[in-house]
């Protein structure tokens, strides 16, 4: 009787254990963070605009890194947007946007559309105007 | 000389045929749903939208993996279960808007508007008829609506185990600060 007590008991709290793991480390995971994320494909934000648009070589749901010169920051409500324009379409400038985290806001707003930058973000694909980078940060090279 | 006026008649008659076009590429589109299991809400606030206002043309492009969730777990179900974001990365509205003489696209105000065109999502295409309003101020157009629709009509199932507790039904509401499309 005690030994099925002690069973009962070390089941119970393995069962409590185990809800505890999934509760905090599955349903409730933090959403990956794509500033210390390794990128899967790096590349120069030309060529990333043409895989996309047409080749249609690459697919979203990577992280991404492009290096290019930026044509412009578009600054609206709480977004930083660095963005590289390649085309004229019906939406207008179309080519690379990407929607900066909160930390790099400020020091996107002081590229310059004169240097090369290195943006990494997650890639959610092409729009059909635009090749769209989310969560983006800055990488400092170390030689530039 | 009359090689010269011709290319230049035609292209005097064609401009009056398009209106003035306003965009936008960080319209909001939210959704939302309350069932027994859970509270479902997203939002994408990337999105690309498009009006005519001469013709009534309205345009919407979204990015399925744009939409971002509260929960991880759940952004992760919904673009590899649910809508299949590698095989229907995109959903797409064009539609037009009916009741274009009801509005003064040059006349600061709030009017109601109805647009019905064809949506597409997870490779489904609905009619759908989306009634909202056009908020017009100096050199801003902000379109807004919000409509109901059935995941069943987009072919997105709800797996068995999780049916009854999950609505089929969801509320999509949509914001577009629209600006003119500088030439």
């Amino acid at each position: 009787m005690k030994k099925f007590k002690r069973i009962i008991g070390i089941l119970f709290i393995t069962g409590i254990i185990a809800a505890i793991y999934v509760w905090v480390f599955v349903y409730n995971k933090p959403h990956k963070n794509f500033e210390k994320a390794k990128p899967d494909i790096v590349l120069a934000a030309r060529q990333c605009y043409d895989d996309f648009s047409e080749h249609k070589a690459l697919e979203g749901g990577k992280v991404v890194e492009i290096h290019g010169i930026p044509s412009g920051i578009e600054n609206s409500d709480s977004m930083v947007v660095v963005y590289f324009t390649f085309k004229k379409g019906m939406f207008g400038d179309e080519g690379i946007r990407c929607t900066m985290l909160p930390d790099f806001q400020k020091s996107a707003l002081a590229l310059s559309t004169h240097d090369t930058v290195y943006i990494k973000g997650f890639c959610s694909g092409y729009n059909g105007t635009d090749v769209i980078l989310q969560s983006s940060s800055l990488i400092r090279k170390p030689n530039i | 000389m009359k090689r010269l006026l011709i290319p230049v008649f035609i292209i005097l008659f064609a401009l009056p045929s398009f209106g003035q076009r306003f965009i936008t590429k960080t319209g909001n589109i939210s959704f939302f749903s309350d069932a027994p299991l859970e509270k479902i809400e997203a939002k994408n606030d990337q999105v690309n939208c498009a009006l005519d206002t001469q013709s009534g043309f309205f345009v919407v492009q979204v990015l399925m993996r744009s939409f971002v969730f509260e929960k991880a777990l759940m952004q992760e179900h919904f673009n590899e279960e649910y809508v299949e974001s590698d095989r229907y990365p995109t959903a797409v509205f064009k539609g037009k808007v009916q009741n274009m003489q009801q509005i003064n696209f040059s006349k600061p105000g709030t009017y109601p508007a109805v647009i019905v065109g064809q949506m597409t999502i997870h490779g489904h295409t609905q009619q759908v008829k989306a009634t909202g309003s056009f908020t017009i101020s100096k050199d801003l157009i902000n379109a807004s609506a919000k409509f109901p629709i059935k995941l069943a009509n987009y072919g997105i199932s709800i797996p068995s185990i999780v049916a009854g507790k999950i609505a089929d039904e969801l509320e999509i509401n949509t914001d577009f600060q629209l600006k003119p499309l500088k030439h």
